[in-house]
């Protein structure tokens, strides 16, 4: 008995040596090669064509993320992660950042929150990566923002939707979804409903109360905002029903019963995932019921295409980027490679919907802020990379050349639409000047 | 399960803790690696304080998600919506941690047709209710989630990360004390007896409830803390991310991994899986999953028991691989990180403690012939001639007990007064164990009165009924499985009628072991002892509650006429030290040779009683008796 | 109206989530074994429909001809592997939990972690009902009551009237009594194993059915099988189906009444009166012949 416990702090004694002394050791070890288990993105650009500008060299500058591969969030990080590995890849044939190559460190967070805390800090303290770029969903941002923070690293991210709570000043959203979301979405969809002249007068709210999107519907739960719930009713849309669900709901009749008695002419669903999916479903199995309007806000964009394309509805949701020809014509043509590229990757990689829109574009827009950064500072200093953004801004392929402007946390004037689907392909529709096509309002 | 020098690894793991951040300030161990242990340590916390409950009682809990969940909750409330200080928060994390646990307790563990499998499924429940209740409620969360500010802490703490490697190291230095005290104290015992018995337990004095109560309590009050402490780290709670099943099963794991009878087990599981799963975070797309999945199948299938067990057996073996892998290591220095050194050198300690070992320790197996022996001749002892009589101990007035329609026991009064030994006879079904069962507790009369020495026993709880001075043995012994076969009777006598602290009931033990002479035996589990060694310890453990009044229920039953005269001539023997007994036996040679008078049962009525020659000479008696033999016999 | 079409179609929707817990609820109750792995067969079951239906002519609910044997050989298989290790009770929550993620990590390599959902073209009956006056009836969900129902008079047959059946509970008492008497239990065990394997792909196909289906679904399932499980009383065949009405039900009702948020709410709470009033299952099986 008693030589078993001396075993143990003999062992427990060992370690701490060890790790006290291994250090030294490691921070030799970690900044010459790459740290055991990377994954490893420059290795194959060792093939690129020779006629590209000059090879990087050097050390490798490594970026480190996590995204959630495997679990909830699983279907849209695969995304970013093939947005990501085709930009990564296009830097290094390009030159790479600052003439080094550059890796891409990305590891899975299994869509945990607190795996995402923990794997920041070990990228950042443990393995020293030189750069980091946001994680994928709002509750993932918000807890690696601390971490960024408190290492004084700055922090691109993609996605987080709680604008008002992203109070660090060297995070950069990419998908700019304004300020305040929970009024600009309702707004902007109450903008297109009045340009249908008086086609839609009542509404119905489904609601996932998860962060993001019951934000949008109900706003903060402890500040008097406006969101969807009070917007609607001031532009002179009656609310009919308003419905929130759990996240994660797999029951849908009940609340599709619920809509069909409402009867609204716009259903706004405020959900994730295939959430609009499993509704509209719903719905239809009973007796075909379908409200004139449906607008979804952060659906997997695949399966509701083929879901609205299959059923004739024209569903509309948010948008930043559709790859749409009258769009495509206007952009430069690097742009119709960088989509076909990711297609190309996509179905290589099993994933079933290839195109590239908002979520892969949102990817780009954070790499490109990153990249810009440490371009215009022309260091890896993180304060300089941070104040270069805040001076100069960044000049985005899919969203122009935007500002940022601390006193609203950074959120660049949004260029978030509407796209509907229209004939088979999700369609950019709303604002009319950034259009690709008409809204079309109910068919009767 | 047993204890020894547990404080040695318990002081040195606190000690390191407190004296990390400055020894890393001297060696520049890096910072990150604070995140690493922090995990550890919240883990730790976690699995400890389930397996006080679980793993100790036996009562398996799903709920761990509930008690850390609502510690989260409360902490992130107070501080994120409230803005009130961080400890404050702690202190209400373990608060509610604690509440909650003594709501689930009071309400599982009053359920009389509690099982295990009960609470097991209770416990599932409880978190998806809490997960609902927080996500309907505004005040709480009302569903987006909660954002909790960097605490404002004294700058004492050092950076965050440290600050909250000290809170994470605190509760589970807090949860490690607590596991390692109850296996040196009785809260402990009692515990480790409920797991393999309760019924027996409870028979022997351990208050059950109290005791579960108090397991629960512990879990709580842990887990709530730790989720405190966790919600503090992560800064943004919402349901679905709290109340979700990788606590629960985590937990769980590691548990069971490391040991789920050693205090350390936990703490080790957690250092593996915290481990392996740092490890399997980067480079191993598409695998981690099933390299984690594999890793927990093997182990479960291979070391069932845990890789503590494995441990014991050869630690200093095992230390020394560890040691060697990680020197080496750390010589060569040009492969990897220290972290991935130190995965290395936990991977070949698991690889070696897994290695088949030679046979186990603890079960040594004495020759048949010395075996009995030493009960049989004992020389030493004075044949001297059976107590008198005395005063009334126990009375039943008109016990009557009803099994739904059936009539177990009509009617029956009967006393037993200090020094005599009747004996209780009757034919199969006739209420004997029933009344057995009445007299110490273990079920309740339907009407009818029983009293100990003129104090009333019908309400009071079987751990009661043994302070008042009843013991029983039960006819198919039922020994605590998992203890030996001495610290089956060290359990009877921390909770008997006059109880003792674990150090001096290991040393009385000895006595009631030689009493029936199991002394050679001390160190073997019941598992390697025989049936009549087993009824022998029966009536050890039952003599060590310091009972006034022995029931032996068919203590003979099933024993080779050799052992039943070693076993009739203990039972004389602790007739003579004092002790009254109700003795219920088939055996009528038995009990004519025992008995100082008969009573006789039949269908559940008192049918005859007094003096053995007298009661066998009656004609209903016999009548009753061999009638329904014969009937039997027919059958 | 509404409310009672809401719990109609719940209650429909909850047999879904019966034959689910079917398959768990039998080799717990039988065998001694708290099946996780029985999510991660279900989540197969419903990507091998989805890609035999897309890839070969067969039609969703033809796949089952291919489904069921192989899940059926996969489950006896993973039983065995319990036998063979004498896995107890406890032990086999931990080896299922690791081969559910397992399961899972396959089921996301091979069909990538985004979303599937069978064509339109390929499943017509995901948006179909059929109607009653006002009532409809979803086609998928009443499909799911449909095999529900077959399955219980099938299953609960053969538990009730049969040799093996009375083996099998004989077994699900009390092993080695049953064993004294001579009942092969190995035997009996795979058999069983293989029957639960086959609710497995029958309750896969139909999720596919219904809609869309990601690796994630597998662990989304949890709670509201082990609610139905232990309503419906383990083990009981019959009783498992009705839990799965009720808590369907319910849960349309509270979702009609309320908000769908509050459904596990007032549902895990029946599961804690349930088990604190009756804790042999809120549907007590009939006596047994013996």
């Amino acid at each position: 008995m008693k030589r078993r416990m001396k075993a143990g702090s003999a062992a427990m004694a060992l370690a701490l040596v060890v790790f006290a002394c291994g250090d030294t050791a490691a921070d030799t070890t970690t900044t010459t090669a790459a740290p055991a288990g990377t994954t490893t993105v420059a290795a194959e650009t060792t093939a690129a064509p020779p006629e590209t500008t000059a090879a990087p060299s050097g050390e490798p500058i490594v970026v480190g993320s996590t995204l959630s591969l495997t679990g909830a969030f699983g279907p849209t990080g695969v995304i970013h992660q093939i947005a990501g590995e085709l930009f990564v890849d296009r830097l290094n044939e390009e030159g790479g950042l600052l003439g080094q190559p550059v890796e891409w460190d990305l590891r899975d967070d299994e869509s945990v929150t607190d795996n995402v805390a923990t794997l920041y800090e070990q990228l950042i303290g443990q393995d020293g990566v030189d750069l980091i770029i946001g994680p994928y969903a709002t509750p993932n941002i918000l807890a690696a923002m601390p971490i960024a923070e408190r290492h004084g690293y700055v922090m691109p991210q993609h996605t987080a939707v709680l604008a008002p709570t992203l109070t660090y000043p060297c995070q950069f959203p990419a998908w700019s979804i304004g300020f305040e979301p929970n009024a600009f979405i309702p707004n902007q969809l109450a903008d297109a409903m009045d340009s249908l002249g008086g086609a839609v007068e009542t509404v119905a709210l489904v609601t996932n109360q998860s962060g993001s999107a019951a934000f949008v519907t109900f706003g903060r739960p402890d500040v008097e905002e406006p969101a969807a719930q009070t917007i609607f009713p001031e532009r002179g849309y009656e609310v009919v029903a308003n419905i929130p669900y759990p996240p994660g709901n797999t029951e849908w009749d009940a609340i599709a019963a619920e809509v069909r008695q409402a009867d609204p002419d716009l259903l706004m669903v405020n959900g994730l995932g295939v959430d609009a999916n499993g509704l509209i479903e719903a719905m239809l199995a009973l007796d075909g019921y379908r409200p004139p309007m449906i607008f979804a806000l952060f659906p997997a964009p695949g399966p509701l295409l083929a879901l609205g394309s299959s059923s004739g509805i024209e569903v509309l949701s948010v948008s930043i980027f559709e790859p749409n020809e009258a769009i495509l014509a206007d952009m430069e043509p690097s742009v119709t490679e960088i989509v076909d590229e990711f297609a190309e990757r996509a179905t290589a990689a099993g994933v079933p919907y290839t195109v590239f829109e908002t979520q892969a574009a949102a990817s780009w827009n954070a790499w490109e802020i990153l990249v810009q950064g440490v371009e215009g500072a022309g260091s890896l200093d993180h304060q300089a990379i941070c104040d270069y953004l805040h001076e100069s801004g960044a000049d985005l392929t899919f969203a122009g050349p935007v500002e940022f402007d601390e006193s609203v946390n950074n959120f660049w004037d949004t260029n978030l639409g509407i796209k509907q689907i229209q004939d088979g392909d999700w369609v950019m529709v709303w604002p009319a000047e950034r259009a690709a096509a008409e809204l079309r309002g109910p068919s009767s | 399960m047993k204890g020894g020098k547990g404080w040695i690894p318990l002081a040195a793991i606190a000690l390191s803790i407190g004296i990390l951040p400055w020894l890393r300030e001297l060696t520049g161990f890096p910072a990150s690696y604070l995140v690493l242990l922090s995990a550890v340590l919240f883990w730790t916390a976690q699995a400890t304080s389930w397996n006080i409950l679980s793993g100790y009682s036996g009562y398996f809990s799903f709920g761990q998600g509930a008690f850390y969940g609502v510690g989260v909750y409360a902490l992130a409330v107070l501080v994120g919506r409230h803005g009130q200080s961080w400890w404050l928060g702690l202190l209400l994390g373990g608060v509610a941690g604690l509440v909650l646990a003594l709501v689930i307790g009071t309400i599982a563990f009053r359920l009389r047709s509690l099982r295990g499998e009960i609470f097991a499924l209770l416990t599932l429940a409880i978190p998806f209710i809490l997960s609902a209740i927080a996500r309907v409620t505004d005040s709480i969360d009302g569903g987006q989630g909660i954002i909790l500010p960097v605490p404002e802490y004294p700058d004492f703490f050092g950076p965050f990360q440290q600050f909250i490697f000290w809170l994470s190291g605190a509760v589970a230095v807090l949860a490690l004390v607590i596991a390692y005290g109850m296996v040196e104290t009785r809260y402990g015992w009692a515990l480790f007896a409920i797991h393999d018995d309760e019924a027996v337990a409870e028979g022997l004095g351990v208050p059950t409830f109290r005791h579960k109560m108090i397991a629960i309590a512990a879990n709580g009050l842990i887990a709530g803390l730790s989720g405190a402490v966790s919600a503090l780290q992560v800064g943004f709670i919402s349901p679905e991310g709290t109340f979700n099943l990788r606590v629960p099963l985590f937990v769980i794991v590691m548990s069971v991994l490391g040991g789920r009878l050693f205090w350390a087990g936990p703490a080790v599981g957690a250092l593996y899986v915290v481990t392996l799963q740092n490890r399997l975070a980067g480079g191993f797309e598409g695998w981690s999953l099933i390299i984690l999945g594999a890793v927990l199948v093997l182990l479960v299938l291979f070391a069932p028991e845990g890789i503590m067990a494995r441990f014991v057996r050869r630690p200093w073996t095992i230390v020394a691989v560890a040691a060697g892998v990680l020197a080496a290591l750390a010589l060569y220095g040009e492969w990897g990180d220290p972290v991935s050194w130190f995965a290395l050198a936990l991977g070949s300690a698991a690889v070696v403690a897994l290695l088949p070992a030679g046979t186990i320790a603890g079960r040594r197996t004495a020759s048949p012939s010395s075996r009995l022996g030493s009960a049989l001749a004992d020389p030493g002892e004075p044949e001297t001639s059976s107590p008198g009589i005395g005063k009334t101990l126990v009375e039943a007035g008109e016990v009557t007990r009803r099994f739904g329609g059936i009539h177990a026991l009509r009617g029956v009064s009967m006393r037993l007064s200090e020094g005599e030994l009747v004996g209780l006879v009757g034919p199969n079904g006739s209420g004997k164990t029933t009344l057995v069962n009445l007299l110490s507790g273990a079920l309740r009369p339907t009407s009818g009165s029983i009293t100990v020495d003129g104090v009333d026993i019908v309400d009071m709880a079987p751990h009661q009924i043994v302070h008042q001075g009843i013991a029983r043995t039960y006819q198919i012994p039922r020994p605590f499985n998992s203890l030996t076969v001495k610290d089956n009777v060290v359990v009877a006598i921390m909770f008997g009628r006059e109880p003792r602290g674990l150090a001096a009931s290991r040393q009385a033990a000895a006595e009631y072991l030689a009493l029936v002479g199991l002394s050679d035996l001390g160190d073997v589990r019941p598992g390697g002892i025989n049936l009549h060694e087993r009824q022998l310890l029966e009536m050890a453990r039952a003599m060590a509650t310091r009972p006034r009044i022995l029931l032996l229920d068919e203590a003979l039953a099933g024993l080779n006429p050799v052992e039943i005269d070693n076993a009739v001539a203990v039972v004389r023997r602790i007739h003579r030290s004092g002790v009254s007994i109700v003795l219920v036996e088939h055996l009528l040679r038995v009990v004519n040779q025992l008995a100082t008078r008969i009573v006789v049962l039949d269908q559940g009525r008192l049918l005859a009683e007094g003096d053995p020659a007298t009661v066998m000479q009656n004609p209903a008696v016999v009548s009753a008796y061999l009638g329904s033999e014969a009937h039997a016999r027919r059958d | 109206m509404n409310v009672l079409q809401a719990g109609l179609a719940g209650a429909l929707g909850g047999s879904l989530f019966a034959l689910m817990a079917l398959g768990l609820s039998l080799t717990w109750g039988f065998l001694k074994v708290i099946n996780l792995a029985h999510f991660g067969l279900i989540l197969l079951g419903s990507y091998l429909t989805f890609e035999l239906a897309t890839s070969t002519p067969l039609g969703p609910l033809n796949t089952l001809l291919v489904t069921i044997p192989v899940l059926c050989v996969l489950g006896a298989a993973i039983h065995l592997a319990y036998e063979r290790f004498e896995v107890s009770e406890l032990s086999s929550l931990l080896v299922s939990y690791g081969l559910l993620i397992i399961l899972v990590q396959v089921v996301h390599n091979i069909w990538s972690a985004d979303f599937r959902r069978m064509d339109a073209s390929v499943n017509p009956y995901a948006t179909r009902s059929i109607s009653l006056g006002d009532l409809s009836f979803p086609l998928p969900t009443l499909l799911a009551a449909g095999f529900g129902l077959v399955l219980v008079v099938l299953v609960g047959t053969i538990i009730n009237r049969t040799y093996a059946g009375r083996a099998l509970r004989a077994f699900g008492q009390d092993r080695e009594i049953a064993s004294a008497f001579g009942i092969d239990h190995r035997l009996i065990g795979v058999v069983l194993a293989g029957v639960a394997g086959a609710t497995a792909a029958i309750a896969g196909m139909l999720f596919a059915l219904r809609g869309t289906i990601t690796p994630d679904a597998a662990f989304e399932w949890v709670g509201l099988v082990f609610a139905i499980v232990i309503l419906g009383g383990i083990g009981n065949v019959a009783g498992t189906f009705y839990a799965g009405l009720l808590v369907g039900a319910v849960s349309g009702v509270v979702a009609s009444f309320w908000t769908p948020s509050h459904s596990p709410l007032v549902v895990f709470s029946m599961v804690v009166l349930a088990l604190v009033f009756r804790p042999e299952g809120l549907f007590p099986r009939r006596a047994g012949r013996h």
